[in-house]
């Protein structure tokens, strides 16, 4: 791990943070539709993940995506124009901020169905092994989402044909607004790759460092016909499911314990400086970057044109194109 | 020209595009060994990586064609029976239905899913016996194939492995082991055009599947009396209203007949279609009508069975009925 690569992941996550901030203000004040989901508390695995990952990889998201469009290097421009609707966004306005896509960068089209793309993604990951192109597909999905039948199935089916994929399960204690100790009986979800036949990992989420070396090792070894894995990376969605959501369902104490202990930024910043990678001075400047990048994106978004109606119809059937 | 069955029909043009495409795979369960048998033996010319058993997961195997799609293959997954399909539902209406039209056409799901429908097959009863087409006609963004003989099958497959959208290919059950002349060189039939099986004159009978060849039946039987047209639109999505409109423009009268149970079935929307238009309403002599199957689960026992699906003894009572009504302009 070099001071580049570090400095690279705290802008990363600073981005991210400053982002999904803004969005959550814009959506608070009326000003934006739909339904947006928040990533303050994960940046550390989107981060430390697209850090492991190299270009021809494959990514399938969730509703809870935009920290991993960032992460990929996708134009917060783009990400802010989709929640407006826009014509520049990623989808051109027809997806909004759930179901986002950028196939330049390996970003598939992200699920609003909860585990509704595990299987397409190891789809992906069969795709990579008939076509022998060492190219490894990621699945990211929450806590909630394991217990979806299309979960078991996915990681049964990938374990018996020893697919390219790494499952990443984004553990932040809350399907929606059902507590963990609730929706499942084990403690670990790492300890279901067992039933598979696989190796399971539970592992620090908010520990950015450790997000990418696991996540690296595991790319590796997919990549390099080892098949599939499942890391649980721990961690706290530090606001409720959805941004009209406070989350008040939650023990009171709960969500500043962790705010306190294990913000992901907050613990890399003072790593960073402990490690003397960067100084205070630097660590503001980045963030006013990020700020700036940020306000600069939504005017953008702002600026731009809705989708014009005659394009209604587009797409809905492909022509002559596929993909190559 | 030469006979062949609807199986073997089936089969050459999965051999036939495997060998073509090398992104063609196959994969199911039990695919190689069991059930009616159309991919039996492509895994000695093709091998296990392109034609697998699955486990039973029938949402991983819709799910990881639509994956597998996305990045270049060209996937021709089977489901046992259609019935099963439900089971992967999701994977169809918010994965493979979507992803096009999401991503501005950036990803395609260039996909078929291959399945058995229908009753009469040594009484599978409600949960092996069922005609489900019908319930995929509301989801825009999938095409949906339902061949009614050999040379069909084998034309519209080919078709649907070239598509670069979600196919659904609906075979039934009762004809797979029926024959008919098909070409010896290669042929393509085109998504999204209907085939009229037999001229005639006095009513447009639109049919699907297995009702085809009943309908086909029927025409023969009443030939002194009435003259039948019979129209096989072949897919369901896209419909090539055209054709149909065009026939009953000429007849005057409308007969839908398809194995979905009647309510909320394909035939609503053939009749819509010709009913809806100014023109084609001022030509209809009387009123369109459809047989579909009851609007009861299939029952195991024949006698019951047989009540509830479309037989030709109901399709050619209904016709004589229509005629025999005068009052009508």
């Amino acid at each position: 791990m070099d001071y580049e690569q570090e400095i690279r992941m705290f802008k990363t996550m600073s981005r991210i943070r400053t982002l999904e901030d803004i969005l959550e203000k814009l959506f608070r004040e009326g000003r934006l539709n739909g339904h947006l989901h928040t990533y303050h508390g994960q940046e550390a695995i989107a981060t430390g993940v697209m850090e492991a990952l190299s270009e021809k990889d494959i990514i399938f998201s969730n509703h809870r995506n935009h920290g991993h469009f960032l992460a990929r290097g996708t134009s917060p421009i783009s990400i802010i124009s989709e929640c407006y609707g826009k014509v520049t966004g990623t989808n051109k306005g027809r997806s909004g901020s759930m179901y986002l896509s950028d196939k330049k960068r390996g970003m598939a089209v992200a699920s609003g169905v909860v585990g509704g793309n595990i299987c397409v993604a190891t789809g992906s990951a069969l795709a990579s092994q008939i076509k022998e192109d060492k190219a490894v597909t990621v699945s990211f999905f929450g806590d909630g989402a394991t217990n979806i039948g299309f979960f078991h199935e996915s990681l049964n089916m990938a374990a018996i044909w020893n697919l390219p994929i790494i499952y990443i399960c984004e553990n932040n204690h809350y399907g929606a607004a059902t507590k963990k100790e609730e929706h499942q009986k084990i403690k670990r979800i790492s300890e279901r790759a067992a039933a598979y036949g696989m190796p399971g990992f539970t592992i620090d989420g908010t520990d950015v460092i450790k997000v990418y070396k696991k996540t690296k090792q595991a790319v590796e070894k997919a990549r390099n016909g080892w098949g599939p894995v499942l890391i649980e990376f721990l961690v706290y969605r530090l606001r409720g499911h959805s941004a009209g959501d406070l989350g008040v369902y939650r023990p009171e104490g709960e969500q500043d314990e962790w705010k306190e202990l294990h913000d992901p930024i907050k613990k890399y910043k003072k790593e960073l400086i402990e490690k003397k990678i960067i100084n205070l001075k630097e660590i503001k400047k980045i963030e006013v970057e990020a700020q700036k990048e940020i306000n600069k994106a939504v005017n953008f978004a702002l600026n731009s044109d809705f989708p014009t109606a005659d394009t209604v119809s587009e797409y809905v059937y492909q022509e002559e194109k596929a993909n190559e | 020209m030469s006979k062949c069955t609807y199986l073997e029909a089936l089969k050459k043009a999965l051999y036939e595009e495997m060998y073509r495409d090398e992104n063609v795979i196959a994969y199911g369960e039990d695919i190689t060994r069991y059930g009616f048998g159309v991919n039996k033996g492509l895994v000695d010319k093709f091998g296990k990586e392109r034609i697998r058993n699955t486990p039973i997961s029938e949402g991983a195997i819709i799910g990881t064609a639509v994956g597998a799609a996305m990045r270049g293959m060209r996937p021709v997954v089977e489901i046992m029976f259609a019935d099963f399909i439900m089971v992967g539902m999701d994977q169809i209406l918010n994965q493979a239905a979507k992803i096009s039209y999401l991503s501005n056409g950036e990803w395609s799901v260039p996909m078929v899913i291959r399945t058995p429908e229908g009753s009469r097959w040594f009484g599978g009863g409600a949960q092996h016996s069922q005609t489900v087409h019908s319930m995929f006609i509301n989801i825009p963004g999938i095409k949906i194939v339902t061949p009614s003989d050999a040379n069909d099958a084998k034309g519209l497959l080919k078709s649907a492995i070239r598509d670069n959208n979600p196919v659904l290919f609906f075979e039934h059950k009762q004809l797979y082991f029926k024959e008919c002349e098909v070409p010896e060189e290669e042929y393509l039939l085109p998504l999204g055009k209907a085939s009229i099986k037999r001229e005639g004159n006095d009513i447009t009978v639109v049919a699907t599947s297995w009702m085809v060849a009943h309908c086909l039946n029927v025409a023969e039987e009443l030939k002194n009396r009435v003259d039948i047209e019979v129209i096989d639109p072949r897919t369901l999505r896209p419909l090539d209203k055209e054709t149909i409109i065009n026939s009953v423009k000429k007849t005057g009268r409308l007969l839908v007949v398809d194995e979905s149970p009647v309510t909320g079935g394909i035939h609503a929307e053939i009749i819509s279609a010709v009913t809806e238009k100014e023109d084609t309403f001022r030509c209809i002599k009387c009123p369109p009508k459809r047989i579909g199957s009851l609007d009861t689960p299939i029952p195991f026992s024949e006698s019951l069975e047989r009540e509830v699906i479309p037989t030709k003894e109901k399709i050619k009572k209904e016709i004589m009925n229509i005629f025999s009504k005068q009052t009508y302009k």
